[in-house]
């Protein structure tokens, strides 16, 4: 079983293409949503989070990416500059899913990359800009 | 027996070595362990600290007269307006002010931190040309090295209490309390709480004019009582004290100064700040002060105050004290909020620490107010005469 999160722009030619359905019911993925910004008439971006084996995530996006939707892997997905970072925390209550904390005893900054779902919540919040998407 | 000592008597400690320092938060467990009157026995001095927005400052710098002179009249540094009403090579440069052309990306404070740490900064003058001053324009760089002075002066710093910002309404909301998330998402706040210089001398027993403080990572000193000065402490219905505006005009210079302790800052959709690192050392002269100083974040009470509503004075949601707003999870009207502080309890730390090794090594002395700040002032709002 394979995580992986990935980034698919829509064009406004392939922008009402059931993707995540097919990806579902074709591939037998895990699917889920991260973020989506559709605008038909400009096309569209999709955050997606899939789980499953090795061979029917490949498959799967090499059919996404047939249909002509852009595919980027995020690897790392936010990049925290931990030398711009003051430790204040105005990050931690905006965060929807506990990325972020101050830690109990030194009250700075923990991380936890693992829950983060690129919301973009910390990016707008960070008053020192130490905080940015890949994307 | 009733300890009492002077700022002499502490000074000679220091200079002969033998000062014993804590910090404010160091101070809490000794008397609970000691109690205040042994404690007073035993400590010379405690630091308090805090690094946070502090959006009423600025620099007061003069860049030399180039030849032919000129008197300016209208001032840019990289592309910021600095106030140039003055005299001819004089500005005063607000930290809030915003770049003509990157907006709120870059300000007044990103220049100030731009200079602290060496950069050129591009200048830009215009006038109109006097006999006296005949040239008209000049475009060049400066560097902290180049001009005669940088004076960081801030007219509203330290402030000693804050309130807890949230926002009732449906809609997301951009404060210079940061991004509120609607139907009270979250809760912010905004001191170092227990180590805040402000909330261990809340009477200003020993913090007035002249009082010698860790300013942005070098010594400045308190220039006078701050603007919008409170220092009335009301009492809520229960007694508990709601500290108020005790607010504190600090100067130094702005080229000893280092970036590990002032910041520039963008609060997305509010604006430019700067994010100041202030430390003040509380002299044991006797045991009140020792009460004072032995503060914990549980005792210290805020208010909490709605920011969607557009008028001067604010809906109040109830009082809070900083224990339960630092575990990171608050209740307003039966609602779990997770709060957030915009000053940095780490930074504060280090500063207070910072400062105390300092007085250890016996480089920084402490120094008697010159004056006493007012006891009482009035916090008076603008009306519109017609």
């Amino acid at each position: 079983m394979l995580s992986k999160k990935v980034i698919f722009t829509f064009s406004p030619q392939n922008v009402e293409r059931p993707v995540t359905y097919q990806l579902i019911k074709d591939y037998d993925l895990w699917v889920n949503i991260l973020q989506a910004k559709f605008e038909p008439s400009l096309g569209g971006k999709l955050v997606l989070e899939l789980k499953g084996e090795d061979e029917q995530i490949k498959e799967g996006l090499n059919f996404v990416r047939q249909m002509g939707v852009r595919i980027e892997l995020l690897e790392q997905e936010v990049i925290w500059d931990e030398k711009k970072c003051i430790d204040c925390g105005v990050c931690v209550s905006i965060c929807p899913t506990g990325v972020l904390s101050l830690d109990k005893e030194t009250f700075k900054l923990k991380f936890d990359y693992e829950k983060c779902i690129v919301c973009g919540n910390c990016v707008e919040a960070c008053p020192l800009q130490a905080i940015k998407v890949t994307f | 027996m009733t300890i009492k000592r002077t700022y002499e008597e502490i000074n000679a400690k220091i200079k002969s070595g033998k000062a014993v320092i804590l910090t404010a938060e160091e101070i809490i467990p000794l008397v609970e362990e000691k109690g205040i009157e042994k404690a007073t026995e035993e400590i010379d001095v405690v630091t308090t600290g805090t690094f946070g927005p502090m959006c009423s400052s600025g620099a007061i710098i003069n860049f030399g007269h180039s030849d032919p002179p000129i008197r300016m009249q209208k001032v840019w540094l990289n592309n910021v307006e600095a106030y140039a009403g003055l005299a001819a090579v004089d500005v005063y440069l607000g930290a809030t002010q915003l770049s003509e052309y990157q907006g709120m990306k870059y300000g007044g404070a990103h220049v100030i931190e731009d200079l602290i740490s060496g950069k050129r900064i591009k200048l830009k003058a215009i006038s109109q040309g006097t006999d006296c001053y005949p040239r008209r324009e000049i475009e060049t760089y400066i560097t902290k090295k180049s001009i005669n002075q940088a004076i960081l002066f801030n007219p509203r710093n330290g402030y000693q209490n804050y309130n807890v910002a949230v926002n009732t309404s449906e809609r997301k909301i951009y404060t210079y309390m940061g991004i509120l998330l609607p139907k009270i998402g979250n809760a912010n706040y905004c001191t170092s709480g227990q180590l805040s210089p402000l909330l261990n001398d809340p009477q200003f027993r020993t913090i007035g004019i002249g009082t010698r403080i860790f300013l942005g990572g070098t010594q400045g000193y308190i220039a006078w009582e701050g603007t919008q000065f409170y220092p009335q402490m009301p009492k809520d219905e229960e007694g508990k004290v709601i500290y108020k505006g005790g607010t504190l005009a600090v100067i130094g210079d702005l080229k000893e100064m280092s970036t590990d302790y002032i910041r520039a800052a963008t609060f997305k959709g509010y604006g430019v700040t700067l994010v100041v690192g202030i430390g003040i050392p509380i002299p044991i002269l006797n045991s009140e002060i020792m009460k004072s100083v032995s503060v914990k974040d549980e005792d210290i009470w805020t208010e909490i105050i709605d920011y969607s509503f557009p008028h001067l004075k604010k809906p109040f949601l109830g009082t809070i004290n900083y224990m339960q707003l630092r575990e990171g999870n608050i209740t307003i009207r039966g609602k779990n909020v997770p709060t957030s502080p915009l000053s940095s309890y780490a930074k504060a730390r280090e500063i207070a620490q910072r400062l105390k090794e300092e007085i250890l090594r016996g480089k920084f002395l402490l120094q008697e107010p010159i004056q006493k700040f007012p006891q009482e002032s009035k916090f008076k709002p603008l009306l519109e005469i017609h």
